[in-house]
């Protein structure tokens, strides 16, 4: 019977636990302070960086082909701040898909940053592979986009345009592709150059990115060889690879 | 057993009352909403977690399987080629036919117990059960349609407005949860009603024919239709051809030796789906255990386990009448999964 006793004891307490587990706390922590940090994709064309502009023939620095461009997406995922600290701040949700066909398409606003100084910023250009294994998946993660393939995942990069010394007189570059030798995902970090990214309620702090739109042919990739890739492998990787190379951080502001 | 005994065995239970009551939670259903699992099956693969059945999502889902309007020209649904008359496989037909008389690559597979599958299509290409419909509604030779379209229509229903509201407590219209519901619809798509099930389970018999067919069966077959899926869920070039056509797993994984190597596909319902092999080149059953009853001595990638079998034609009929035992027909008949 001791036993029994020692049994009803614990159920009783258990009892008054669950009780208070279901109060709400009466004073709940003040709210953190957050702000709005901004992060600017400026699409140019090559190391110089000159103008770059859709349904424009533009001539490939190093190897002379003809591209135009007639769509340019990309995802840019799992945005991190680092602190002054070296501790990291990741967003939620961190799932954005770059156009990089208008400004509005081209720029991100990060909302419920805590406040505070950032030193330097990571992201990864494509979509990590749990969420190419997780089922259906909602806003820029949504396969309406047309940057998803059931049967291999998410389209990290898109790139499409004209060439003519293309055999399809075209260039389709679908690069997708997120586990063993044929992932095209990549991590990027950037330190803040010059001064700290400042994240305050009322700011206005912006990160300007450059991104050399002309990378996807470095290393003397021509049209006439690799035009068209509508699925993972060497070339995807290849491309993926040469494109990571493209985003350089311009500058911060506050 | 002492009373003390009895009750120090019971007041476990006890300790979880409180929890129980926590909160004033509801009780749960008796029955809950969802595929119902049967005892002589492993664990599913998909579990819907994150995509809880209810009786709403289960009803939407099927309300779009069978709705002609995800397709580019209104003219095909999911039902189409999956009708449950032949356990949700197309109607005895080798390729199915998509919009504008498009002619499609590979044979329908059935659509049941797809919650135990670890990867969909022939080719094994697709990996999670959500996303599996986005292939058939979008390719151009099935259901070719373009999101937009499909739903602005879906949006200007009533009808689906308010199955949406019903199901996830919203009028809002889109296809993260059009794909949910339709993962929730088809995960009750179980079949294991069988005779065959009973049997196993030891309530019901089989026929001394049958009995004899199982035997051959389980020497020669089982090793990739493994039961109780009746398919180990391997790719497997079953040595159909000297070179295939159809690249198949290759197509996924680039390498040589998977050329025409295809899903090994469950033999539930077998009688039901004809024709068989991913091209559907067999009419009949009696066909498909010729084939496996030849040498493959000239098929270089067929794999190993697919040997001349060597059945007499006795043996043929006994194991062609224990594979009649593998149709479910109250699965093919139930209300609960109709159009209507």
């Amino acid at each position: 019977m001791k036993n029994l006793k020692s049994i009803l004891g614990l159920a009783l307490a258990a009892t008054i636990l669950t009780l208070a587990a279901c109060k709400k706390d009466p004073k709940p922590d003040p709210q953190p302070q957050t702000g709005e940090v901004k992060i600017e994709f400026e699409h140019a064309w090559g190391p110089d960086f000159k103008p770059f502009r859709f349904d424009t023939a533009l001539v490939h620095p190093s190897t002379k082909d003809t591209l135009t461009f007639q769509h340019l997406r990309y995802y840019i995922t799992n945005i991190r701040l680092q602190r002054t600290d070296g501790s990291w701040w990741a967003q939620d949700e961190s799932y954005y898909l770059v156009d990089a066909s208008t400004e509005t398409g081209s720029l991100l606003k990060l909302s419920g940053v805590p406040a505070g100084e950032y030193k330097a910023l990571s992201y990864m250009l494509g979509v990590d592979s749990a969420r190419n294994v997780s089922g259906a998946q909602s806003g820029f993660l949504s396969p309406t986009y047309g940057m998803y393939w059931p049967w291999t995942g998410y389209i990290n990069i898109r790139a499409e345009g004209i060439s003519p010394t293309s055999p399809t007189k075209a260039f389709t570059y679908h690069l997708g592709g997120y586990s063993g030798a044929d992932n095209t995902v990549r991590t990027l970090n950037f330190s803040f150059p010059d001064q700290n990214l400042r994240c305050t309620p009322d700011g206005k702090p912006q990160v300007h990115m450059k991104v050399n739109t002309a990378r996807f042919w470095h290393g003397g990739i021509k049209t006439a060889n690799i035009h068209t890739i509508h699925a993972p492998g060497p070339n995807a990787v290849t491309l993926a690879n040469n494109f990571a190379g493209a985003f350089v951080l311009d500058h911060v502001h506050n | 057993m002492c009373t003390t005994d009895r009750i120090r065995k019971n007041a476990g239970f006890l300790l979880l009352l409180p929890l129980l009551a926590a909160c004033g939670r509801e009780p749960e259903k008796s029955v809950p909403p969802g595929p119902e699992l049967p005892p002589h099956f492993p664990a599913p693969v998909y579990l819907a977690t994150q995509n809880p059945y209810t009786e709403a999502g289960i009803a939407l889902g099927k309300a779009l399987f069978h709705e002609p309007m995800l397709s580019r020209d209104g003219s095909v649904s999911c039902g189409t080629c999956h009708d449950q008359v032949h356990a949700f496989a197309d109607h005895n037909v080798p390729l199915s036919m998509g919009v504008g008389g498009a002619i499609g690559k590979r044979n329908a597979p059935p659509v049941q117990n797809m919650i135990w599958n670890t990867s969909f299509m022939w080719d094994g290409s697709i990996r999670h059960l959500e996303v599996m419909p986005i292939a058939p509604i979008t390719e151009p030779l099935e259901m070719a349609a373009n999101w937009d379209t499909l739903l602005y229509r879906l949006r200007a229903s009533e009808k689906y407005r308010r199955m949406f509201q019903a199901a996830f407590g919203s009028e809002q219209i889109d296809d993260q949860k059009m794909l949910k519901s339709l993962a929730q619809y088809m995960g009750t798509l179980v079949s294991a009603g069988s005779r065959y099930d009973a049997y196993v389970q030891g309530k019901g018999s089989l026929a001394p024919d049958e009995m004899q067919g199982l035997d051959i069966f389980r020497s020669q077959c089982a090793s990739c239709h493994t039961e109780p899926l009746f398919t180990n869920q391997a790719f497997i070039n079953n040595g159909l051809d000297v070179v295939s056509n159809d690249i198949g797993r290759m197509l996924i994984t680039r390498k040589e030796e998977d050329r025409g190597s295809f899903r090994v596909p469950s033999l539930r319902n077998v009688a039901l789906t004809y024709p068989y092999m991913h091209d559907g080149r067999f009419r009949t059953l009696e066909q498909v255990l010729d084939h496996y009853n030849s040498d493959k001595s000239d098929k270089p990638l067929a794999d190993a386990r697919v040997r001349n079998i060597r059945l007499n034609s006795e043996e043929k009929r006994a194991l062609i009448a224990f594979l009649k035992t593998l149709t479910d027909y109250d699965f093919v008949s139930n209300p609960k999964h109709a159009q209507r």
